[in-house]
């Protein structure tokens, strides 16, 4: 599969995602553009549980640098934004090997998901509290 | 002037929603502190938690007052959740009273979710266009968002049935997989690993995940515990839905 349709099908499924979501329809198409950027780095970055960390930081990072340009919440932007980098093939992967019998691949690919939601979590975590160290929001203004 | 009772209300009222809506816990929490600040009350306390929210004023005579709030319906919605913010943003910086901050709310609540058939178009095109992302053909598209559009399409009135969501998601993720399943006997160039793994993409609790990391970096470990449960077992249900759907088949197929 070619990457320029790959990062194409992204943008699309995060808009209508975050359609899913009720988001205000102004921030859609910034959650969309940075779901894109984030997966181009994910694919560059080839698809490692290191790869994971590295997007979901950029996308971390957009998203808090937008929430504070647009004066919204960055719960807004990142929800939809991450959703591209969820390991959803390596869930259905793990519960085939299962069923299956195959329990050796089950940990196997079970561990690798596990792994990649643990670097995505992180990543979030590290975003928001690097942001929040060079630009703290004033005290009293909503975040 | 605001009676006691609007204010609380109001405040109540706020950070309800926002926890119905999706929103973090310490986000209502600061809903609360920020709305009292403007509305005059010199001292607030207060605990949110996922399911509940307790807060009690104390008043310049040193007499306290405290409310309970029990949040049972929790839903993803976070234009509402955008909105109450706002709305106690402007009575914090006291461009909203009590009573008007209290009709708008009210207004909010009321006000009708976006059109079904949006959603279900949404859910179907963004379960497709996964489908795609993850390297499936055209062919694979058109029977993901077949499946995307049915899953929407059936998980509201199962709310409205009062089905646990957990006991839904296990649904969603057994019907995904046998509309799949099926459509590779009708069209035999469906490839099932990218039309599954696609058409569960919108199902997975990112919020959940999402909101857990920054309550438990904030040290609101009850609550990100909380979430972090709710997010894994979420995850589990509907892989136990593929998982069962799966072997069925197979059962059926040997």
């Amino acid at each position: 599969m070619s990457w320029p349709l790959q990062l194409l099908a992204c943008a699309v499924a995060a808009a209508s995602f975050s359609v899913l979501l009720h988001q205000p329809p102004r921030t859609i198409p910034v959650s969309s553009l940075i779901a894109t950027a984030g997966y181009a780095v994910f694919l560059l970055l080839g698809k490692t549980t290191l790869a994971y960390f590295g997007a979901t930081l950029v996308i971390g990072i957009c998203c808090e640098i937008c929430a504070r340009v647009m004066k919204r919440t960055a719960t807004l932007f990142v929800t939809a934004a991450i959703i591209p980098l969820v390991p959803g093939i390596g869930l259905y992967n793990t519960m085939l090997y299962m069923v299956e019998g195959n329990y050796g691949m089950a940990v196997q690919t079970g561990a690798a998901t596990v792994l990649a939601l643990c670097g995505i979590a992180l990543a979030i975590t590290m975003s928001s509290v690097l942001v929040g160290a060079f630009h703290p929001r004033k005290k009293g203004k909503p975040c | 002037m605001d009676t006691l009772s609007t204010t609380l209300d109001a405040v109540c009222l706020a950070s309800q929603m926002i926890l119905e809506s999706g929103g973090e816990t310490y986000r209502a929490e600061e809903t609360v502190e920020r709305m009292c600040q403007g509305l005059g009350i010199p001292k607030v306390d207060v605990l949110a938690l996922p399911t509940g929210l307790m807060l009690t004023v104390t008043l310049e005579d040193d007499s306290t007052f405290s409310r309970i709030v029990r949040v049972r319906n929790r839903s993803t919605d976070l234009g509402r959740m955008d909105q109450c913010n706002d709305i106690s943003r402007k009575v914090a910086s006291g461009r909203m009273s009590a009573e008007e901050a209290l009709r708008a709310l009210r207004a909010l609540k009321l006000l009708s979710p976006q059109r079904r058939w949006l959603l279900v178009g949404a859910s179907a095109l963004s379960a497709a266009s996964f489908t795609v992302m993850l390297g499936g053909s055209w062919l694979d598209f058109a029977v993901s968002f077949f499946c995307g559009g049915l899953v929407q399409l059936v998980l509201p009135p199962l709310a409205k049935m009062r089905v646990p969501v957990l006991i839904s998601s296990m649904i969603a993720g057994a019907l995904t997989t046998l509309l799949a399943l099926v459509s590779t006997l009708l069209f035999p160039g469906v490839v099932i690993e990218p039309v599954i793994s696609g058409a569960i993409m919108p199902l997975l609790p990112g919020l959940a995940v999402t909101n857990a990391m920054r309550d438990t970096i904030r040290g609101d470990l009850v609550s990100g515990g909380a979430r972090v449960v709710e997010a894994l077992l979420s995850v589990m249900m509907l892989a136990a839905g593929i998982g069962l759907m799966l072997s069925m088949w197979g059962g059926i197929r040997a």
